[in-house]
């Protein structure tokens, strides 16, 4: 599968990139996995560059999405989705996403947390399949029966529902940092279960980081690196990568542009000027940053409006 | 741990309907269980950090299945998020330990669901409104967790802060969340343990029959009618042969407690129609 199309834009060990380079591992038509939580640590500089490039057709594959979900429906950057759940909590519902899929202009696939865990593990390790104990008596299994089978377990306890392997074309992650070799580090905290699987099941690996530091850094907290810069193929260097979502122990999610997209979202047209002045006009991070009010605010304060 | 002579156990008369559903949920936990919150789920988190200031100072809390028994927590808008667990005394990683740890029957065996309708049999849907899955008539936000937990041979209390006809419905449109299937010992004969064990509302506290598995008032709130608990229902709720009683209310020191040191912010009340 990685054939000529397969462009690592680095020269021997150095993943280092800018985004518009790393962006070419990804074609139209592909399935990205995107890591983060509902407001939490998600690569929304990819997210944005993808919406900046007019990419078209692109698949996802999240646990829990969030804003960057809603902006890429919103944009038509995307026709499906395999996901756990799509929200902004507290912030609200998804209201982009949901029409694409009430309309049938994004399909979706549902699964439990452990399910889709299972399928893109399942891809980690080479295995067809893998069986969980979750799921059973849902209608989740019928709803989407191309990937998920009760199978009798052959040792005689109960049935057991087999989770069909997910190969995302390119899985994408933020962090805290890496070096150029592509290691990646996070400070302590939360290991999310995406985040850990998604790098090992996908054919390739781009990594933001909010900053590219010398491998002497990494050294004095090994236990910090969270991904091996072996299994990584662009990582590039994005302060604020996570913005509008939080990135624990850097920066809280940013409330008021959070608000300012749930209000916008409820119409196409609100919807499409907030596109416009956020994500469309700016032709880059730096831009963006400013448009968001990042270049006036510190990042300190970003999270803390309302 | 008994009551303390220096606390307020007086029933609060100056209480809101969310105060008392927290006291509610909180009263479901003792110190031998393990809970866990999911997504936007401010309501189980007031409810399980109440119980550990209150009766259960032993309750075992692994914030979003991340961070082990956090004290000084701030309530963020996002449950997932890290102001809940920064002062935890040890981080789970939430693959191998969390994940793998919950599967089985051993850990974790109570699970608080939210989710925008459940039915007379205690299935909870939160995928999609309408009968067709790829062009539903209303996307929800997800079975998440539900899906895995269902299943999963837990116990699962319930919380809907909005009781009428379209939340508490004969058949869920889809089955995001396995309860009692169709009733009676359908769940067992999939091989399932646990279920749905109760359900507190806006208005009333519901459990299940024992042998039917349907849906049964076990008590309203103060200033609510059985009539209108009934009416506000999408289907004919089973009684208790005792009678309903009436759900007591928090008790000042409760209510002191969520609006002074758990939720100042009043996220608890995300969800309401008061809110």
């Amino acid at each position: 599968m990685l054939n000529e199309a397969h462009h690592v834009p680095s020269v021997g060990s150095d993943k280092v990139c800018s985004l518009a380079e790393a962006i070419g591992l990804v074609r139209d038509g592909d399935m990205v996995a995107l890591a983060g939580m509902a407001t939490q640590s998600a690569p929304m500089a990819v997210v944005r560059e993808f919406i900046r490039q007019g990419r078209r057709q692109l698949g996802l594959v999240c646990l829990v999405g969030g804003i960057g979900v809603d902006w890429l429906a919103a944009a038509g950057v995307i026709d499906r989705v395999v996901c756990c759940a799509v929200s902004m909590e507290q912030f609200g519902t998804c209201r982009q996403f949901a029409r694409a899929a009430e309309s049938g202009r994004v399909r979706v696939q549902e699964l439990s947390e452990w399910a889709l865990l299972a399928r893109l593990a399942a891809a980690a390790q080479a295995l067809p399949y893998l069986p969980i104990r979750g799921l059973v008596g849902t209608d989740l299994i019928a709803a989407d029966s191309d990937n998920l089978r009760v199978l009798d377990d052959p040792f005689g306890g109960p049935p057991v529902v087999a989770c069909r392997r997910l190969i995302p074309d390119v899985a994408v992650l933020h962090a805290h940092r890496a070096d150029r070799a592509g290691n990646v580090q996070c400070e302590p905290g939360a290991r999310w279960a995406d985040a850990s699987v998604m790098p090992k099941a996908a054919r390739r690996v781009l990594v933001t980081v909010e900053e590219i530091v010398d491998s002497a850094v990494l050294r004095r907290h090994p236990d910090r690196t969270v991904l091996p810069g072996f299994l990584v193929d662009a990582v590039v260097e994005v302060p604020h990568g996570a913005h509008p979502t939080s990135l624990p122990d850097r920066y809280d999610y940013d409330t008021r542009l959070h608000r300012e997209w749930v209000a916008a979202a409820r119409h196409n047209t609100s919807s499409s000027a907030f596109l416009d002045r956020y994500l469309h006009t700016p032709p880059d991070e730096q831009s963006y940053l400013v448009a968001a009010g990042l270049g006036t605010r510190n990042k300190e304060q970003a999270g803390q409006d309302g | 741990m008994g009551d303390h002579p220096w606390q307020d156990n007086a029933p609060a008369e100056d209480y809101t309907v969310d105060e008392l559903m927290v006291t509610v949920l909180a009263s479901w936990f003792d110190n031998s269980d393990e809970v866990v919150n999911g997504m936007a789920s401010a309501m189980p988190v007031c409810a399980f950090a109440l119980a550990r200031l209150t009766h259960a100072p032993q309750l075992t809390w692994v914030a979003a299945g991340i961070g082990l028994d956090p004290r000084e927590f701030h309530l963020p808008r996002s449950t997932l998020e890290a102001p809940l667990w920064q002062d935890a005394v040890a981080y789970l990683d939430h693959y191998r330990d969390f994940w793998h740890l919950v599967q089985g029957e051993r850990h974790f065996r109570k699970f608080c669901v939210g989710a925008a309708q459940v039915d007379r049999y205690g299935n909870a849907n939160n995928s999609i409104l309408g009968d067709d899955v790829h062009a539903p008539r209303r996307r929800l936000p997800g079975t998440a967790g539900l899906g895995d937990m269902g299943s999963l041979g837990k116990q699962l209390y319930f919380w809907q802060p909005r009781h009428s006809p379209r939340t508490l419905v004969e058949r869920v449109d889809f089955i995001s969340c396995a309860g009692y299937l169709r009733g009676g010992d359908e769940r067992e004969r999939l091989g399932l343990a646990g279920g749905p064990q109760c359900m507190v509302t806006n208005l009333a506290v519901l459990d299940f029959e024992p042998v039917t598995r349907r849906m049964r008032l076990l008590s309203v709130h103060p200033g609510v009618g059985v009539e209108q608990v009934q009416n506000a229902t999408g289907f004919e709720l089973a009684l208790p042969d005792n009678g309903v009683t009436r759900t007591p209310a928090p008790t000042r020191e409760q209510v002191r407690l969520l609006r002074d040191v758990i939720d100042p912010e009043g996220l608890r009340r995300y969800g309401f129609d008061h809110a």
